[in-house]
């Protein structure tokens, strides 16, 4: 069942004929993961922000359910590259944050906020700083506070490219694990990556963006049950097409 | 007076202002090269300057004028020593935060650079011309800025205050035309300050703007991480596959040794540099905690052995009271404006940008500038002293506060104000949250430097008397207050000069106090969670 629809959207700066991104378009089904990988400076995390509604397109539409997104809501949350957590807040206020828009009181936020730690393996350091985590925690947090509304998509901005490769690769194991277990309160997910295997390791679908101005290349399936293997000859192979796709 | 002739003689007063001026940021950049250098090369130098700086650039010096020109004028004849002291007072405004600039540029310079010099023998004058000098430049013409504008409020001040005695008066200056001005008409006044403004607006583009567009072939620039990642991805994909034969082996091996140990040196040096900040910062409680102690015994010494200091501290006390309940008082006020306009500023419109050089422009306008004018339309209102003392310090202390805040909620990343959109944080949530929060660090430093700011006007704001406006009266006067202390007691002359030294020793301690109980303990703990 298609839940976003990217429908040919382009941006440019007012007054500049400088084109960003050239009439991109491409679907999200329910369920799916979808990756969109480009060169950098590609205006890939341009995309990411019209989907999320906080910057509008110069033109074309974003849909959700068949109905156009014109401001961020809470369907759609959003996890930052380098985190988005409020310095000044303690973790729990932070993940907090996200609790914003719905309609419960204090006590009740706080019981979910501690859940959602807990799921994440935070517990015992709801009243710690951000500046006291690690990064891999911080990026925890980052994703807590992005579920704790329960939204049905989850847009991810380069998540992982702030964390050094070791602790990026635990938590994306985490974050299949959770897929595939259902534990993730979404449906969907779009991330934004330089990284090629990181994609091929997480998508269902690769969305493959040219330079400036922008658009598809091309879009490729993985069909492969999570987790995969990564010395497999099918891992490999995906890797390389993607990398000549880049490339050309 | 016709028009042609005011403004000639308007243009007049204030090129020999500007004159004082430039003769002062020559010499303020001239001291802070050689100090900041040298404090920065020089770990024993470096342990006495940097808390003296610290100290001397939160006390308002200005409150030492009535002191300067009384210790000028004894060494110098008359036109010469005023001038003298006024462009010292000057000095004293603009140098503290250009040595800093020069001493952290310095600090922060990559070790490579020294490591050139070293394997180049670079010999001590092409090591300073080559790699020290231009290393601070950029901060050096980004600070003069700053500075020039702090100089204007004392000059004008200065110069105003100068007015108040016929035998300390400066002969040509703007500050001196301003306080003739209000006898001529609201025209006169207007034409005044616009010259004013004429001369802060030339001055920023004539000669601050093409040494910043000089300044960016200096200044050092972080590499892109974005670009450099994107290229890691084809070099990283390429040399995987070169990796592969046994020579690309051995010689990573070998690289990666060099290159760990070239590494570790350098974050072991990087390591050693902190740790002597760190060292410094522990050095500077010691000083700072010997000079309070000191302070106290020399006063207590003084009172005891001496009944005259007694009865001059039993003076100054009431007065200190006064001032400082005035001063607080009028930054409450500012607090009340500030924070909803940079609030304003930052968050909801997110343009503080846009508004920036015309503050900048705004902000130079020495508040003093529009004492005489405020003086006389406030003149016939009840505790007219009041009125006039409490106007001219909001107006001296409130840009530092705005601009203080806007500086650093420059620096917040944009995901933040993403995240607010994101989740949808509104009303109470936000302020409580995230506005008043962001806001904090940089509304503690600007508390330090707007109260510093206000009672550096306090010597003209409490009492001012000019010979400019209807012969040589007072003019405006607050009931008690430290500022009018030091004025009547160098209305004295010599004899004053006893009472003067308790004032101002009381007003160091006060102030010092306040700044390391209050400001710099809560900026402490602000910096601990906010990451610095």
């Amino acid at each position: 069942m298609e839940m976003i629809a990217v429908k040919d959207i382009s941006f440019f700066f007012a007054g500049s004929k400088l084109e960003i991104i050239d009439d991109v378009k491409f679907t999200v089904n329910k369920g799916e993961f979808v990756s969109i990988i480009g060169p950098s400076g590609c205006g890939k995390s341009t995309v990411l922000r019209i989907i999320a509604g906080l910057i509008p397109p110069s033109t074309g539409r974003v849909m959700l359910y068949g109905k156009e997104i014109s401001e961020p809501n809470s369907k759609i949350s959003f996890v930052f590259q380098d985190f988005g957590l409020l310095p000044w807040l303690t973790i729990i206020e932070n993940v907090k944050i996200g609790l914003s828009l719905v309609d419960i009181d204090e006590n009740a936020k706080d019981k979910k906020a501690m859940e959602l730690l807990d799921r994440f393996g935070l517990s015992g350091f709801e009243s710690y700083y951000p500046n006291a985590l690690s990064g891999g925690m911080k990026q925890r947090v980052g994703i807590a506070r992005a579920l704790a509304s329960e939204p049905e998509v989850l847009l991810m901005d380069e998540p992982f490219s702030a964390l050094d490769e070791l602790t990026a690769e635990t938590l994306r194991g985490d974050i299949i694990y959770m897929l595939e277990n259902k534990n993730l309160p979404v449906n969907s997910v779009i991330m934004v990556t330089h990284n090629v295997e990181e994609a091929v390791e997480l998508s269902d679908r690769v969305v493959i963006m040219s330079q400036k101005p922008s658009e598809v290349k091309k879009v490729i399936h993985i069909t492969e049950k999570r987790p995969r293997d990564k010395r497999s000859k099918q891992f490999a192979h995906m890797v390389d097409q993607i990398y000549a796709i880049l490339a050309q | 007076m016709d028009f042609l002739a005011l403004l000639m003689l308007l243009v007049i007063d204030t090129s020999a202002s500007w004159v004082r001026m430039f003769a002062a940021l020559g010499l303020s950049i001239l001291i802070s090269v050689l100090v900041g250098i040298y404090a920065a090369t020089h770990p024993r130098a470096e342990k006495l300057i940097l808390p003296v700086v610290d100290i001397l650039q939160t006390i308002p010096i200005l409150a030492f004028f009535p002191f300067a020109i009384l210790i000028f004028i004894a060494i110098l004849p008359g036109y010469i020593g005023i001038n003298a002291a006024v462009i010292f007072l000057i000095v004293t405004s603009m140098l503290w935060n250009i040595i800093l600039a020069v001493y952290e540029s310095i600090k922060t310079l990559p070790l490579e650079f020294i490591e050139i010099s070293e394997i180049y023998r670079f010999d001590r004058w092409t090591r300073l011309k080559k790699i020290y000098f231009p290393a601070c430049f950029p901060r050096i013409v980004e600070q003069s800025i700053l500075s020039w504008s702090i100089g204007l409020f004392y000059l004008v001040t200065s110069e105003i205050f100068s007015t108040g005695n016929a035998s300390y008066k400066v002969v040509y200056g703007i500050g001196v035309a301003f306080t003739a001005l209000p006898a001529l008409g609201v025209g006169a006044y207007l034409l005044g300050i616009l010259v004013f403004i004429a001369f802060v607006v030339a001055t920023r583009f004539l000669f601050f703007r093409p040494l910043e567009n000089y300044a960016i072939r200096y200044t050092r620039t972080e590499p892109k991480i974005t670009k450099r990642r994107y290229e890691n991805i084809l070099v990283g994909w390429i040399s995987n596959r070169v990796q592969k034969t046994p020579a690309a082996i051995l010689y990573k091996s070998v690289r990666d040794r060099t290159l760990r140990g070239g590494v570790e040196s350098h974050i072991q040096r990087r390591r050693h540099i902190a740790a002597s900040m760190e060292q410094t910062k522990n050095y500077w409680k010691i000083v700072y905690r010997i000079i309070f102690i000191a302070a106290v015994i020399g006063v207590v010494y003084i009172f005891l052995s001496n009944p005259t200091v007694l009865g001059y501290e039993l003076q100054v006390l009431p007065a200190l009271g006064a001032s400082l309940v005035r001063i607080w008082v009028a930054f409450a006020v500012m607090l009340a404006i500030t924070i909803p306009l940079c609030i304003y500023l930052t968050f909801r419109s997110r343009q503080s940008s846009k508004y920036m050089l015309l503050f900048q422009i705004i902000a130079s306008i020495p508040a003093t500038i529009l004492l005489p004018a405020i003086a006389v339309v406030l003149s016939n209102y009840n505790f007219h002293g009041e009125l006039v003392a409490f106007v001219i310090f909001v107006l001296s202390g409130i840009w530092y506060v705005v601009f203080s805040i806007i500086a650093s909620t420059r620096t917040l990343p944009q995901s933040i104000f993403e995240v607010q959109k994101i989740f949808g944080v509104k009303g109470t949530n936000a302020w409580k949250n995230i506005y008043l929060k962001a806001i904090l660090p940089g509304l503690i430093t600007g508390a330090m430097t707007g109260i510093a700011a206000e009672w550096n006007a306090s010597i003209v704001a409490e009492y001012f008397t000019t010979s400019g406006i209807s012969g040589s009266n007072v003019i405006s006067s607050v009931g008690t207050g430290l500022g009018k202390l030091l004025d009547l007691s160098l209305a004295q002359g010599p004899q004053g000069l006893g009472l003067m030294a308790v004032a101002l020793l009381n007003l160091v301690v006060v102030i010092l106090l306040i700044n390391t109980f209050v400001w710099k303990r809560l900026y402490k703990q602000v910096s601990k969670i906010y990451g610095g």
